[in-house]
C-alpha cells in the first residue's frame, strides 16, 4: 500500500532550538493515526511540515509523493488542514465561510458540507465569532472535509472541547474516513479518546518519533512482565526495555518484544495503549530508544511456560 | 481568491468610500465658491502683473485669502494616504497571524503566493483608484489659487494635486504591507508604517526635491536692494552670497554693523554678488514624475520585500 504521508530525516530549528529532529516515518494510506506526544514534542511542527507552512531545516516530506513546500499546487488539493484551536474568521457566517470553500477548492463538495451543518444543528447564518467552540472545531472540520482531501491532518482538535463535543466531533470524523476511506493524523497530547478511533499510532517526544505502527501490532508486542526481583539486562539484550521499576523483592519491566519470551519465571500481562505511550513519553530525551522497527519486523510475543 | 478579498476588506472598502464623498463634498462646495470668487478677480482684471498696486484688485485678493484660508492646511490631506496604509496596507498580514486564520487560508488549495498576489493586486488596486478619484477634483480645487498666487510647487499644491498624490497613496499602502509582514503585529506595523512614511517623504520632500533638477541661478548686483522678480509660479530654492572666487555661501562672515549701508557691509564681507536658485514653474510636471518614479520605486522594494518575508513566514 502507497504512503500517504512520508518524511525522511525531517528536522525543524527555530533559533538553537530543534523543534523536531531526524524524524523518519510513513504514515500507509488508509490509517487513521494518532500523533502522540507532550506538550512541545514537535506535534504541530511536524503538521505544519506536512501541510507546508513550515520550510525544513533538514531532510525531506512527502505527501502522496509530493513535497507539500515545494509542489504546493500538487500537493494543496489533497490534503485537508485543521489547525490548533480551529481558527476561522470570526466576522465571517457559516455560509460565507462556505463559500470560502468552495471559491478556493477544486474539489469542493458543497452537498457534503450543507448536509454536516444541518445535522450538526449548526445555523448558516450565524457568524463563526458566535459559535460556540465546540461548534467552532466542527465547522472547521466539516471545511476541511467537505474539501475532500485524500490526508487529513488536525492539530490537537479535541483539546478545547468538552467530552460531549468531542464525541460528537469523533462521530463526524468517522463519519468522513467510512465514506470515503482517507487518511487521518491528528495530534494529541493525550491518547484516550483517540484510542478508539485510530488504527495507527506514532509516538513523539522530545522532538524524535520514538514508535510508529499499527495500533494491533503495538498491542501485541508490548507486554508488562513481573517478575521476582532481578537485572533486567537478560530480558534487554533480547527485546527492549521501555521501562523498568523495581521493589524489594519484585521487578516490572514494560517491553517491546522482538521475539518469544522463554524464561517462565516472568509473569506477562497486556498492557494498555494508555500506559504503553506514558511508558515511552517518560523515556528522558538522553535514553533515546533505537529507531522504531517497521511493522514487518515486529512479531507477536509467545511465552512457553 | 477575489471574493475572499472583497468579503475581508469590504468594510475598508466602504469606509474609504465613505471618507471619499465627505471629502468630495467638502471639496465640491469650497471650490465652488472659490471658482466663484476667483470669477469676480478675472472681471476686475486682477491678475496678473499689471493689476499690482490697483486698490480695488488688492482688497479682493485680500478678501479671497480671508475668506478661503483653509487652503493652506490641504496637505493636512497627506494624512489619507497615511491613514490608507496604517489601516487597510498594515493589517493586511497582521490580521491573519494575529487571529492565526493564515494557518487555515494557506492550507486550502490555492497556494501561499496567489493568495498574496490576488490581495496585493486588489488592494493596491483599490487604493490607487481611490486616490485617483479624488485627483482630478483636487487639481480643479486647486487650479484658482495657483492661478491667483502660483506657488504650484508649495507643499500644499504640489503634494495633492498631481501623480504625486497618487504616488504617495501607493507608497504608504506598500510600506503598510511591508510593516505588518516583518513585524506580524498590528499596532508594531502601524507604528512602523508611520516612522517608515516620514523617514522616506520628508527627506524626499526637504532634501532632494530641490535639486530634482540643477536649480537655475540669478545673480545681481549687490547695490540692487530687491532680487529680480521671479514669476510666481517658479520656486526660490536658495539665496546667498558670491565672493571674488565665486564661492557661494549663504551667510556672511561678519554681521552687518549700524552706521555702514548694506552695501558697503557686503563689501566689507567681500561679496561680490548676489545670487538666488529657483526651479522655473514649467518643470512642475517632471518633478511631478521624477517624485512619483521616486516613490513607486520605495513601493515595489516594500512590496518585493513584504512578498518575501510572506513566503518565509511560519
Amino acid at each position: 500500500m502507497s504512503n500517504a504521508l512520508e518524511t525522511n530525516k525531517l528536522s525543524k530549528r527555530y533559533g538553537r532550538t530543534w523543534a523536531l529532529q531526524d524524524c523518519t516515518l510513513n504514515l500507509p494510506a488508509g490509517r487513521v493515526a494518532a500523533l502522540v506526544g507532550p506538550n512541545g514534542a514537535g506535534k504541530t511542527t511536524l503538521l505544519h511540515l506536512a501541510v507546508g507552512l513550515l520550510e525544513p531545516t533538514a531532510g525531506e516530506v512527502q505527501v502522496f509523493g509530493c513535497s507539500p513546500l515545494r509542489q504546493p499546487t500538487e500537493a494543496l488539493w489533497r490534503l485537508g488542514f485543521v489547525a490548533q484551536d480551529t481558527p476561522l474568521y470570526k466576522g465571517f457566517t457559516v455560509a460565507e465561510l462556505l463559500t470560502l470553500g468552495h471559491k478556493l477548492n477544486p474539489r469542493w463538495d458543497d452537498a457534503l458540507a450543507l448536509a454536516r451543518m444541518q445535522k450538526l444543528g449548526i445555523p448558516l447564518e450565524r457568524r463563526a465569532g458566535k459559535l460556540s467552540g465546540g461548534q467552532q472545531a466542527q465547522v472547521a472540520l466539516v471545511l476541511a472535509l467537505a474539501k475532500r482531501p485524500d490526508l487529513l491532518l488536525l492539530d490537537e482538535p479535541l483539546s478545547s472541547l468538552d467530552p460531549l463535543a468531542r464525541r460528537e466531533f469523533l462521530r463526524t470524523l468517522l463519519d468522513a474516513v467510512a465514506e470515503s476511506g482517507l487518511t487521518v493524523l491528528l495530534s494529541s497530547h493525550i491518547i484516550g479518546d483517540l484510542e478508539r478511533v485510530c488504527d495507527y499510532l506514532i509516538i513523539l517526544s522530545a522532538s524524535h518519533v520514538q514508535l510508529a505502527g499499527d495500533i494491533q501490532e503495538i498491542a501485541k508486542t508490548h507486554k508488562r512482565l513481573i517478575g521476582p526481583r532481578q537485572d533486567e539486562a537478560a530480558v534487554a539484550s533480547v527485546h527492549t526495555v521501555i521501562e523498568a521499576s523495581h521493589t524489594d523483592r519484585q521487578t516490572t519491566l514494560l517491553v517491546r518484544a522482538h521475539g518469544p519470551l522463554f524464561d517462565p519465571s516472568w509473569e506477562v500481562q497486556g498492557v494498555s495503549m494508555e500506559d504503553i505511550v506514558l511508558a515511552y513519553l517518560s523515556q528522558q530525551a538522553g535514553a533515546r530508544l533505537p529507531a522504531p522497527p517497521s511493522a514487518r519486523e515486529q512479531n507477536g510475543i509467545e511465552v512457553l511456560k | 481568491m477575489i471574493w475572499l478579498t472583497w468579503r475581508q476588506h469590504r468594510l475598508e472598502w466602504l469606509m474609504t468610500l465613505g471618507v471619499l464623498a465627505v471629502i468630495g463634498v467638502f471639496l465640491l462646495m469650497t471650490g465652488l465658491e472659490m471658482a466663484n470668487n476667483f470669477r469676480q478677480l478675472v472681471l476686475g482684471n486682477c491678475l496678473g502683473l499689471t493689476s499690482k498696486g490697483n486698490p480695488s484688485c488688492d482688497e479682493l485678493i485680500q478678501a479671497f485669502i480671508k475668506q478661503h484660508g483653509f487652503l493652506g492646511g490641504a496637505s493636512l490631506l497627506l494624512a489619507l494616504p497615511l491613514l490608507l496604509g496604517a489601516l487597510v496596507g498594515a493589517p493586511l498580514v497582521t490580521r491573519e497571524v494575529e487571529q492565526r486564520t493564515h494557518l487555515l487560508i494557506w492550507t486550502q488549495s490555492i497556494t501561499r503566493m496567489r493568495w498574496l498576489t490576488v490581495k496585493l493586486a486588489l488592494v493596491l488596486g483599490a487604493g490607487l483608484l481611490a486616490s485617483g478619484a479624488l485627483l482630478p477634483l483636487l487639481i480643479w480645487w486647486h487650479s484658482p489659487s495657483v492661478q491667483i498666487f502660483g506657488d504650484s510647487f508649495g507643499a500644499s499644491v504640489y503634494d495633492t494635486s498631481g501623480p504625486v498624490w497618487v504616488a504617495t497613496a501607493l507608497l504608504a499602502l506598500a510600506l503598510g504591507i511591508f510593516a505588518g509582514a516583518l513585524t506580524r503585529r498590528t499596532v508594531a506595523a502601524i507604528f512602523l508604517t508611520m516612522v517608515l512614511f516620514l523617514a522616506i517623504r520628508a527627506p524626499v520632500e526637504w532634501l532632494w526635491r530641490p535639486n530634482f533638477e540643477t536649480p537655475l541661478t540669478v545673480t545681481y548686483s549687490i547695490d540692487q536692494q530687491n532680487p529680480p522678480a521671479l514669476s510666481n509660479q517658479d520656486w526660490q530654492v536658495a539665496s546667498g552670497y558670491i565672493d571674488a572666487q565665486g564661492n557661494r555661501s549663504t551667510d556672511l562672515r561678519e554681521g552687518c554693523t549700524r552706521d555702514e549701508t548694506l552695501t558697503q557691509c557686503l563689501q566689507a564681507n567681500g561679496v561680490q554678488a548676489n545670487y538666488l536658485t529657483y526651479q522655473p514653474g514649467d518643470r512642475f510636471w517632471t518633478f511631478q514624475w521624477i517624485e512619483t518614479g521616486i516613490y513607486v520605486g520605495f513601493s515595489v522594494l516594500a512590496l518585493f520585500a513584504a512578498v518575501w518575508l510572506v513566503r518565509r513566514l511560519n
